[in-house]
C-alpha cells in the first residue's frame, strides 16, 4: 500500500497544481460568473461549453481536499468546492446569474434555469432555504489552501510508521517498563527518547506470571480512514481541529486466537500504541526529523481500551507543518482481516473476561457477558469497512454529503458530539462545554445512520416481518429532503424496543439479533453486521436527540412567524441548558459509588463512565414518564500525555443532570408500581422485587380507593409551588439510594432559589399569611372571587338591574401576578409595619342587563354608575357583615368627565379587595360618535354651533374611546385567553411571574412595559404559532419544546428579549382562533409617533398589536430591555458552568441614571415586596411584636385598600416631566426612582414660553454666542430647580436624591 | 450669581427654594389677542391688570403664588394653563365641579363647554323649582400640573401689575400654602377620592336630577315631536341615523342603511369592483400567455431577491454556524 499511497500522492500534486491556478478565483463567486457571464455574451446563446470548462475547474479543486479511498478523482460530490453555491441536484447554476449579471433584467427563466428554480422551491423548504444551505455549506468544510502541508505530513509519517523496527517479544510488565525507563542502558532500544511512555494497559492489567507476550512489528497498512478520508467532515464546535483519522495495521502475526479473552489483545493493542508512541515522540525531539509533532493519548469516553495516538503540528513553519489547517491526525491500531483471533465468538452474550487467576474465589461463577468489552474489540475491524461502506453510499447518493453535513451541524449545534480536543490555536480553549454523556466517538453512527434510510434494514432473521413499517428513502432526494427523513426517523424511533441492523451486503447476520437486544440498551449494527455502533449508548442520551429531532421538525413544519426555521435549525447553539431544560442540577460525583457490580464496570472499561451510565439509566427508569428526556453532561475528556497510562480523572467531578419535562406526568404525586396479584404471595413477584429495588425504602405497599392494592412511592408536598419540585426530587431521591450521592450537598439546582424570588420572605410572611394556608394564594383569591359574585348576585332585589355578567380582569385572578394573592383582614393590616401595608385590589367587572333607562348622555351615564355603585354597596354591607365597600368617585390619574372613572371598592371580611366598574356598552356609542368626524359634525349642528372647542373635545373623547375599548372591551377577553393558557402550561404561570418579577426588578414593569404585554411575551414562548390551541389539548401535549419549567420559561423569555428585533412585530395568537392568525402579523407596521410605544404585540383580536404596548416601552426604554436581557442571558448561560445566587439577576445596576431619588423604606408600603428586602425596616420600629405600629399616617384606622404613594408619586413624575426626564421604578416595593434627562435638553435654547420644560436663563455667556449677539434669550434646563421640586412634592417620601456626573 | 433682568421681553423673578436652588419664573402683561383665533378659548383676561407667568412650578397653587406677589398688590384670581389642550387632567372631579362653580361669574359668556359647568348654566337659567347638582364634599389638595407650564396673575388693580414687573431682580424664597406635600398629599387624595356613601347618593342622584330635568328642557325647546325633521334655516332637513332605541333625541330623519352614514366610499367601491368583475380572464390567448409570463417573471424575481437577501446575509458572516 505503500506504492497506493504514492500513486495518490502524484494524482494529488496534479490536481494541487490546478488548485493553485484557480486559487484566487475560488472564493469569489462573482468573478466567477463574471468570467462565464463574458463568454455565454459572446456565444450569445447559453451552450453548455463554459459551464462545462467550468465544472472541471471545480473537479480540480475538490480534488486537492482530502483522499479519496480509491484514489479516484471523479468524486461526485461537491462540498470541497468553496465557492459553488450549487448543490449537486442542480449542477449547473451559472447561466442563470449570467442574465442577471449582464443586465439583461428579467426575461422570463427558461430551461435549465426554470428547472432550478423550481426545484430550488420543490425540493427544498423554500427556495431561500436553498440558497441559505448553499451559503451554509463551504463553511462547514476544511480549507482546501491549507490541505497541502497535511498531505506532505501524512506522507512523511507514512515513511516513519513503515521503517520503524521490530522488537523482541517480551512480557508485559517488562516491555512496559522498558519503555518508561529514562535508564538508556537497560533498554535495548537505544533510540528511544528520553521521556518516560506509559503504556496505557486497560484493565484488567496485565502481571507478571503472564506466559504471553508483547511486540512490535511494523504496521501492515496505513489507511486513511472515518471523515476526512471520504470528505464528509464537518467542522467541529469550540474551534475544535480536524480529525485525521489514521488505521494502523498491526500485522496479524502478532495475534493468537485466545488473545480477545481478558483484555490481552487490548494489552498487546496498547503496547503497540505505546511503541509507537515513544518513537514518534523521540523521533520529534531529533534534530533531523522529518517532521515534528506532539504526541498525546486520547480515550474516547474514558476507555482506555480504544486508546488512540494523537499528533498534532508543533507550529514551525516547516513543509509539514499543518498547524495552519488546525487538524490533528489520529493513529488508530486496526486488525487486519486475517487475524488469527476468534471473532466470531464475539457476539455480545460472550463472556470475555473470566475470572482473573489472582482474585482465586474458588467458586465456579458463570462469567457475566461482557457486551461492551466485545464490541470495543470488534470496533478495532472496522474502520476500513466504514470507509468502503461510506465511500459506497457516496456515489450511490448524490446529495449524501450534504445532507450527512446538515445532520452533522444540526447534531453539533445541540452537543451531540463527545470528542474534544482542544486544538492549539483554539481561540476559545476556555469554553470547554459540558458533553453529553455517550456521544463520544460516534462519528461513523451518523452516516450509517443515513446508510440505513437509504439503503433499508437488516430483517431480523427467519421471522417473516420484514422492516415494513418503515419505506427506504429514495436516492435521489435532495440533500434537504434526505436531512428532514433522517430528523423523521430520529424523532420517531424508539430505540428502547427497536434495534436497527443496517442491511448488509449478503443479508446474514454475524451475531444473533436477539442477543443485541439483551445484552445492549440501543441497537444500531453496522452495515458489516460486526458492531453496535450504539454501544454503551444510555438510552436517555437517545431520547434527547429524539426529542430535539422533534423540536426542529415542529420548527420547519409551521410558519412560526417569530423563528427563523434555518437559523433555528443550523446557525443557533442549541445547547444552553437553561432554555433547553426545564430542570437542571448539579450533581457531584466524586463519592459516588456502585454496589456489587464491579464486574460491569470492568465491561465498561471505565468506572467513571460506568457510573454515569448507570446514572443515566436508573433515572431514566425512575423518572418514567415525566420526563421526554433526560441529559446527562460530563465534563469535556482530555487528551493526555503518553508519559499517563490511565485516562485521566474528568478535570470537575460534576455531571449537569438535565430534564425535559412532559408537563402532563411530570408533576404526578404517586409512582404506581406493580399491582400485588395475590395478597398471599406477597413474597413477590420479580416486578415488585425490581420496583423496590429502585425506589429502596420509598416503596411501600398502598392500597387505593378503588380496592387495588399496590406498590407505590407516594411524594410528600407541601404547597402547590413544591410541586414542581417533584422530579429534582425524585432525582435526589434516586441518586442518594443507588450511588450515594447527598442529596444536600453535592446536589444544587437553583430552582428553590427562583421560587424565593416570587415568593414573600420568611420574616414577613408569618406576619402577613393568615395561618389557615389554604385561604391564600390564587385558589384563596378565586374562591373570594366566586363568593363575591354570588354575593352580588343574590343582591338582585336591591338593585334596579340584574346582573348579568361579572368578569374577572386582574392578573390575582389568572395566576399570573407575581406573588400569590394573599388576604390581608383589617386586623392584620393595622398591625402590620407601614411598608407592609398594601392591600392589592382585584380588578373585576360588572356587567348588567340592557335597559332603556340609561341616560344618552356621557356624563349622566357616569353619574348614574355612581348610583349604581352606591345602591351596590349598601346592599352588600347589609348583607355581608364586616364587609365594607366604599365608592371612588375618581381615577387618580384623569380627570376627564365623560370617562369612565367611578369603581366600587370591596373589602371581604377575609380581607380580599376587590374594585368593581361597570360595563355600559352604549358609552361606546357614544364615544364613537364624538371622535368620529362626521359623527361629530352632526353632533355640532345639533348643538348649534354651540360648542366650537371640538378639537379638545375630540381628544378628550378619543382618550376615553380608548381607556373603555381596553378596559371593558380588551381586558377581559385578554384575561380569559390567559387563564386558559395556565391550565394548558402548567409552567406558564410560573413563567410570567419571574419575567414581570425580573421586568419590576429593573425598573420597567408598570411604568413602561404592561404586564399583560409581558403575558402576550410570555405566552408567545409556550404557543408558538398557536395551531396547538386550535386542535385541542391532546395534540399540544404532545407538542415538543414547550418549556415544561418557570425556569425554562424564563430563560427563554429573557434569550427572546434579548435578541427580539421588536420591529419586526411579534404575533401572538393566543386566543386560539387559529387559522386567521398568519395573515395578520405579517406586515405590522409601525406607524411612526402614533403612540409612544414601540412594541407591536399582535393578537387575533387585536391586530394592530398596540393595546397594551401603546404606552411604552418607548424607544428608549425598549433598547433598555435588550441590554439588560442580554446581560441576564449571559448570567443564565454561566449558570451551567458556576454556581451562584440566581437573585443577582434580579439585581438592578443603577450606574446609568442621571440622579436617584431615594425613598424611605417605612413609607413605601410595598417595601416587603422589594427583591433585596431588608427584614430590619419592619422589624426596626416594632419594639414589642403585639404592639401595633405607629406613624402619622395611621391615625386614622382604615384600611387603604391599594394605596401605594410611591407609585402615586412615580406616576406623578412621569407625567409632570414629560418630556423633561424619564423615570424608571420598580413597582414591586422599590426604594429607589431612577431619572434619565432627555438628552436633547443639555443644550442651551432659545428662550420660547412653552418649551414644556422648567428653565433658567443661561449664565455663562460662550464667546461665540456673544458674537452672535444671542446672549440675552438663551435658557438652560434648570436641573437644580427641577430636583428640589421633585424633592418637594415627594416630602415624607424622598430620603435624598443623588446626582451623577456622568459627563 | 448673576441673572439677567429680562429674557426676550419677559422679566425674570428668580425664586430660592432652598440657599442653593434657584427657580425662574418669568412674567410680562398679559395683552389679549387681537382676533380670537379659532382654538383659542374666549376666556378674557382684563387689560392692563394682568399677568402672565411662564415656567411656573408644577405644584403651584393659587395661594403660593398670589403670597408670591403679595408685596406688589391684592391678586384676584390665578388662571393656570388655559390654553393648554387636555390641561389640569389631574382636576379632580370635586374640585372642578367648585372651581367651576366661583369662576362661572367671572368668565362671562364662557363657552368651555364643559358639561358640568353647561349643566349648570341652564339649571340656572331655569327657574325655581331646579335641581340643584350637590357637589362631593371638597378636600383642598394641590394638583400638580405639567412643568415650564404658565398661569395668568389677575391683580385687583392695574398699578399692581406695574409694580410686579418692576420687582428688583433679587430672588425671593417659595412661599407655601397649607395644601399638604408629598406623602400626606397621597394620603390625602386617596381618602378624598373615596367620599362617604350618602355624599355619593346625594351627589350622583343630583346629578341625575339635573340630568333629567335638561332633557325636559331640551325637549320643550327644541320643539322636536317624533317622527318631525329638523329643518334648519336655509332648509335643509337634516338627514341622520336615530339612536340606540330608533329615535334620536335631538330628532333627525331616520335613515334606512347603516352604511349611508360611514360607509358611503365603501359601497361605491363595491359597485366598482361588480362591474370589473364582468371581464373575463383568459378569453384571449394572449391573456394566458401574458398571465404564464407574468408568474415566471414573478417566479424569477422572488428567486433573485431571495438570492440577493442570502448574499446580504452571507456578508454579515451569518453562515459561520460556530
Amino acid at each position: 500500500m505503500a506504492h497506493e499511497l504514492a500513486n495518490r500522492e502524484r494524482k494529488r500534486s496534479e490536481k494541487q497544481s490546478a488548485v493553485a491556478e484557480l486559487s484566487p478565483a475560488k472564493d469569489n463567486n462573482s468573478k466567477k460568473t463574471k468570467r462565464n457571464a463574458k463568454v455565454t455574451d459572446e456565444l450569445e446563446e447559453a451552450t453548455d461549453e463554459p459551464i462545462q470548462d467550468f465544472t472541471t475547474g471545480d473537479d480540480g479543486i475538490e480534488g486537492a481536499t482530502g483522499y479519496d479511498s480509491d484514489g479516484s478523482t471523479s468524486s461526485q460530490d461537491q462540498d470541497g468546492d468553496q465557492a459553488g453555491t450549487e448543490a449537486p441536484e442542480a449542477p449547473s447554476s451559472s447561466t442563470a446569474d449570467t442574465r442577471v449579471h449582464t443586465g439583461k433584467l428579467l426575461l422570463p427563466p427558461k430551461g435549465e434555469e426554470l428547472r432550478q428554480i423550481k426545484e430550488a422551491s420543490e425540493l427544498f423548504k423554500s427556495s431561500s432555504f436553498k440558497l441559505q444551505i448553499d451559503a451554509l455549506l463551504p463553511n462547514l468544510a476544511p480549507k482546501v489552501s491549507h490541505t497541502a502541508p497535511l498531505e506532505r505530513f501524512l506522507f512523511a509519517l507514512h515513511t516513519v510508521l513503515i521503517s520503524i523496527p521490530s522488537t523482541k517479544p517480551l512480557p508485559p510488565l517488562e516491555a512496559a517498563r522498558n519503555l518508561s525507563s529514562k535508564d538508556k542502558s537497560r533498554s535495548k532500544k537505544s533510540f528511544i527518547g528520553d521521556s518516560p511512555i506509559a503504556v496505557p494497559y486497560p484493565h484488567p492489567n496485565p502481571t507478571e506470571d503472564v506466559k504471553w507476550t508483547v511486540e512490535f512489528e511494523s504496521p501492515k497498512e496505513i489507511t486513511v480512514v472515518g471523515s476526512w478520508a471520504n470528505k464528509i467532515g464537518v467542522k467541529a464546535r469550540e474551534g475544535m481541529g480536524w480529525g485525521v483519522d489514521l488505521a494502523v495495521e498491526m500485522p496479524a502475526a502478532l495475534f493468537q486466537e485466545k488473545d480477545v479473552h481478558n483484555a490481552r489483545f487490548f494489552h498487546k493493542r496498547a503496547f503497540y500504541l505505546a511503541y509507537l508512541a515513544s518513537h514518534l515522540s523521540s523521533l520529534s525531539t531529533m534534530k533531523d526529523s522529518p517532521f515534528k509533532v506532539h504526541v498525546a493519548y486520547e480515550s474516547p469516553g474514558a476507555d482506555a481500551r480504544l486508546t488512540t495516538l494523537l499528533l498534532r503540528p508543533v507550529s514551525d513553519g516547516s513543509p509539514t507543518d499543518f498547524s495552519k489547517l488546525n487538524a490533528f491526525v489520529r493513529l488508530i491500531p486496526v486488525i487486519p482481516p486475517s487475524s488469527p483471533l476468534a471473532l466470531h465468538r464475539l457476539s455480545p452474550s460472550h463472556a470475555s473476561i473470566r475470572a482473573s487467576s489472582a482474585s482465586s474465589t474458588s467458586e465456579p461463577i458463570e462469567p457475566p457477558p461482557t457486551p461492551l468489552y466485545n464490541s470495543a474489540l470488534l470496533k478495532c475491524t472496522t474502520p476500513r469497512l466504514h470507509l468502503l461502506h461510506t465511500h459506497a453510499l457516496i456515489q450511490e447518493v448524490p446529495s449524501f454529503t450534504n445532507a450527512l453535513t446538515l445532520l452533522r451541524v444540526w447534531a453539533n449545534q445541540r452537543g451531540y458530539n463527545g470528542d474534544y480536543i482542544a486544538s492549539e490555536n483554539a481561540k476559545t480553549s476556555s469554553v470547554a462545554r459540558a458533553f453529553l454523556a455517550g456521544w463520544a466517538g460516534r462519528g461513523p453512527w451518523w452516516a450509517a445512520l443515513l446508510g440505513v434510510l437509504v439503503n433499508g434494514e437488516e430483517p431480523i432473521s427467519d421471522s417473516g416481518r420484514k422492516s415494513a413499517k418503515r419505506k427506504l428513502v429514495a436516492r435521489g432526494l435532495s440533500s434537504y429532503q434526505l436531512f428532514r427523513a433522517a430528523l423523521d426517523f430520529l424523532s420517531r424511533h424508539e430505540w428502547s424496543s427497536q434495534p436497527v441492523f443496517a442491511r448488509t451486503k449478503d443479508g446474514k447476520h454475524r451475531h444473533p439479533p436477539a442477543e443485541y437486544q439483551q445484552y445492549h440498551d440501543a441497537v444500531f449494527v453496522d452495515a458489516s453486521s460486526s458492531v453496535n455502533l450504539l454501544a454503551g449508548m444510555p438510552l436517555s442520551s437517545l431520547d434527547l436527540l429524539r426529542h430535539d429531532a422533534k423540536v426542529t421538525l415542529d420548527v420547519l413544519g409551521d410558519g412560526i412567524s417569530a423563528i427563523d426555521p434555518f437559523a433555528e435549525a443550523f446557525l443557533n447553539d442549541q445547547r444552553d441548558m437553561v432554555t433547553r431544560f426545564d430542570v437542571v442540577l448539579s450533581v457531584d460525583i466524586a463519592n459516588a459509588k456502585i454496589h456489587n457490580q464491579s464486574h460491569k464496570a470492568l465491561d465498561w472499561g471505565s468506572e467513571n463512565s460506568f457510573v454515569i451510565n448507570s446514572v443515566c439509566s436508573v433515572l431514566r427508569r425512575a423518572l418514567t414518564n415525566r420526563a421526554k428526556a433526560i441529559g446527562v453532561f460530563i465534563q469535556p475528556p482530555e487528551t493526555r500525555p503518553v508519559s499517563q497510562a490511565n485516562a485521566l480523572p474528568p478535570p470537575s467531578s460534576i455531571i449537569h443532570i438535565g430534564l425535559i419535562l412532559d408537563p402532563a406526568n411530570a408533576h404526578r404525586l404517586v409512582d404506581h408500581g406493580p399491582a400485588l396479584t395475590d395478597a398471599n404471595t406477597e413474597s413477590d413477584s420479580h416486578e415488585v422485587k425490581v420496583f423496590r429495588e429502585l425506589w429502596g425504602e420509598k416503596s411501600e405497599l398502598r392500597r387505593f380507593k378503588d380496592g387495588r392494592i399496590q406498590e407505590s412511592v407516594v411524594w410528600d408536598v407541601q404547597s402547590s409551588d413544591a410541586r414542581a419540585h417533584i422530579p429534582a426530587m425524585i432525582v435526589k431521591h434516586i441518586l442518594a439510594q443507588h450511588f450515594g450521592i447527598d442529596s444536600v450537598n453535592a446536589v444544587k439546582g437553583c430552582q428553590d432559589e427562583f421560587d424565593r424570588i416570587v415568593r414573600l420572605p420568611e420574616s414577613i410572611s408569618k406576619l402577613l399569611v393568615h395561618p389557615d394556608r389554604s385561604q391564600t394564594g390564587f385558589k384563596g383569591a378565586m374562591a373570594a372571587f366566586d363568593t363575591l359574585v354570588r354575593d352580588i348576585k343574590s343582591l338582585d332585589e336591591a338593585l334596579p338591574l340584574a346582573l348579568l355578567n361579572v368578569s374577572p380582569v386582574s392578573s390575582s385572578l389568572r395566576y399570573t401576578s407575581v406573588f400569590a394573592p394573599l388576604p390581608l383582614p383589617h386586623s392584620t393590616v393595622l398591625t402590620s409595619p407601614s411598608c407592609a401595608r398594601y392591600v392589592p385590589a382585584m380588578d373585576v367587572e360588572l356587567q348588567f342587563e340592557r335597559s332603556a333607562r340609561w341616560p344618552d348622555d356621557l356624563v349622566a351615564i357616569q353619574k348614574t354608575k355612581l348610583a349604581f355603585f352606591e345602591c351596590i354597596s349598601t346592599a352588600l354591607m347589609e348583607r355581608v357583615p364586616g364587609l365594607k365597600a366604599t365608592v371612588v368617585v375618581g381615577d387618580e390619574s384623569s380627570a376627564s368627565d365623560i370617562m369612565d372613572q367611578g369603581k366600587l371598592e370591596i373589602l371581604t371580611p377575609q380581607g380580599w379587595a376587590f374594585t368593581a366598574r361597570i360595563w355600559h356598552d352604549r358609552e361606546a356609542t357614544l364615544l364613537e360618535r364624538l371622535t368620529d368626524s362626521k359623527n361629530g359634525l352632526i353632533n355640532r349642528i345639533q348643538q348649534n354651533f354651540e360648542d366650537k372647542d371640538t378639537e379638545r373635545e375630540r381628544k378628550k373623547a378619543r382618550d376615553a374611546l380608548e381607556i373603555y375599548t381596553r378596559r371593558f372591551i380588551h381586558a377581559p377577553k385578554h384575561h380569559r385567553a390567559i387563564a386558559s393558557l395556565f391550565h394548558l402550561f402548567p409552567a406558564y404561570s410560573g413563567t410570567v411571574r419571574l419575567v414581570k418579577r425580573w421586568l419590576a426588578s429593573h425598573w420597567l414593569l408598570g411604568g413602561h412595559v404592561s404586564e399583560e404585554a409581558v403575558e402576550l411575551l410570555c405566552a408567545s414562548v409556550f404557543i408558538g404559532d398557536g395551531k396547538s390551541l386550535v386542535e385541542g389539548n391532546s395534540e399540544l401535549v404532545g407538542r415538543a419544546g414547550v418549556p415544561g419549567s418557570k425556569e425554562a420559561g424564563f430563560a427563554r423569555v429573557v434569550k427572546f428579549l434579548a435578541c427580539w428585533k421588536w420591529e419586526g412585530g411579534l404575533v401572538v395568537p393566543v386566543y386560539g382562533s387559529g387559522g386567521t392568525s398568519a395573515e395578520g402579523g405579517k406586515n405590522v407596521e409601525v406607524k411612526a409617533g402614533s403612540a409612544p410605544g414601540v412594541w407591536v404585540i399582535s393578537t387575533e383580536e387585536d391586530r394592530e398589536g398596540r393595546m397594551w404596548t401603546s404606552k411604552g416601552p418607548t424607544p428608549l426604554a425598549a433598547r433598555r430591555i435588550k441590554v439588560l436581557a442580554k446581560a441576564s442571558w449571559e448570567c443564565l448561560k454561566a449558570l451551567e458552568r458556576e454556581y451562584y445566587d440566581v437573585k443577582t439577576l434580579f439585581i438592578h445596576p443603577t450606574e446609568d441614571y442621571d440622579f436617584l431619588i431615594r425613598l424611605v423604606p417605612t413609607a413605601v408600603h410595598r417595601y416587603y415586596q422589594n427583591v433585596n428586602v431588608d427584614p430590619s425596616v419592619w422589624a426596626g420600629n416594632r419594639k414589642y411584636a403585639n404592639l401595633p405600629a405607629e406613624t402619622e399616617l395611621d391615625t386614622n384606622k382604615t384600611v387603604r385598600v391599594n394605596f401605594d404613594p410611591a407609585k402615586m408619586y412615580f406616576e406623578d413624575l412621569q407625567r409632570v416631566y414629560n418630556g423633561t426626564a424619564v423615570f424608571f421604578y420598580d413597582p414591586l416595593g422599590g426604594t429607589v426612582i431612577g431619572g434619565v434627562w432627555d438628552p436633547s435638553l443639555k443644550e442651551a435654547r432659545l428662550f420660547r414660553v412653552l418649551c414644556g420644560y422648567s428653565s433658567i436663563p443661561e449664565r455663562q455667556i460662550t464667546p461665540e454666542a456673544k458674537s452672535k449677539n444671542k446672549t440675552k434669550d438663551m435658557i438652560v434646563l434648570g436641573e437644580a430647580a427641577i430636583l428640589a421640586e421633585i424633592r418637594r412634592m415627594g416630602e415624607g417620601l424622598v430620603a435624598s436624591i443623588v446626582v451623577r456626573n456622568n459627563n | 450669581m448673576v441673572l439677567p433682568d429680562t429674557v426676550a421681553g419677559f422679566a425674570v423673578f428668580p425664586i430660592v427654594y432652598s440657599p442653593q436652588v434657584t427657580h425662574v419664573i418669568y412674567g410680562k402683561s398679559h395683552t389679549n389677542p387681537k382676533k380670537a383665533t379659532k382654538k383659542a378659548v374666549n376666556i378674557t383676561f382684563p387689560d392692563g391688570r394682568t399677568l402672565f407667568l411662564a415656567n411656573v412650578p408644577p405644584d403651584a397653587t393659587e395661594r403660593e403664588l398670589s403670597l408670591l406677589f403679595k408685596s406688589c398688590g391684592t391678586v384676584e384670581k390665578v388662571v393656570f394653563d388655559h390654553d393648554s389642550l387636555p390641561g389640569d387632567t389631574l382636576e379632580l372631579q370635586s374640585e372642578s365641579e367648585s372651581e367651576a362653580e366661583d369662576m362661572d361669574a367671572a368668565m362671562d359668556g364662557d363657552g368651555n363647554g364643559e358639561p358640568p359647568s353647561k349643566k349648570r348654566k341652564r339649571s340656572k337659567k331655569g327657574g325655581e323649582d331646579v335641581p340643584v347638582l350637590k357637589p362631593l364634599p371638597s378636600v383642598p389638595l394641590r394638583i400638580l400640573r405639567e412643568t415650564g407650564r404658565t398661569a395668568h396673575l389677575v391683580f385687583l388693580d392695574d398699578s399692581s401689575l406695574e409694580r410686579a414687573l418692576a420687582l428688583p431682580r433679587k430672588p425671593r424664597q417659595w412661599p407655601s400654602s397649607d395644601e399638604p406635600r408629598g406623602l400626606a398629599h397621597y394620603a390625602a387624595r386617596h381618602d378624598a377620592l373615596r367620599p362617604p356613601l350618602d355624599a355619593v347618593r346625594e351627589h350622583a342622584d343630583s346629578a341625575v336630577a339635573v340630568y333629567d330635568y335638561q332633557e325636559e328642557l331640551k325637549k320643550q325647546k327644541s320643539g322636536y315631536h317624533k317622527g318631525e325633521a329638523i329643518v334648519d334655516e336655509d332648509g335643509f332637513t337634516l338627514v341622520t341615523r336615530g339612536g340606540a332605541y330608533g329615535k334620536t333625541l335631538g330628532g333627525g330623519v331616520g335613515v334606512a342603511n347603516k352604511k349611508f352614514n360611514g360607509g358611503s366610499e365603501e359601497s361605491g367601491r363595491r359597485r366598482k369592483k361588480k362591474k370589473e368583475g364582468k371581464e373575463k380572464d383568459g378569453f384571449y390567448a394572449f391573456q394566458n400567455h401574458e398571465k404564464k409570463r407574468n408568474e415566471l417573471l414573478q417566479l424569477k424575481k422572488n428567486w433573485e431577491e431571495d438570492k440577493a437577501k442570502v448574499e446580504k446575509l452571507r456578508e454579515s458572516r451569518r453562515f459561520k454556524p460556530y
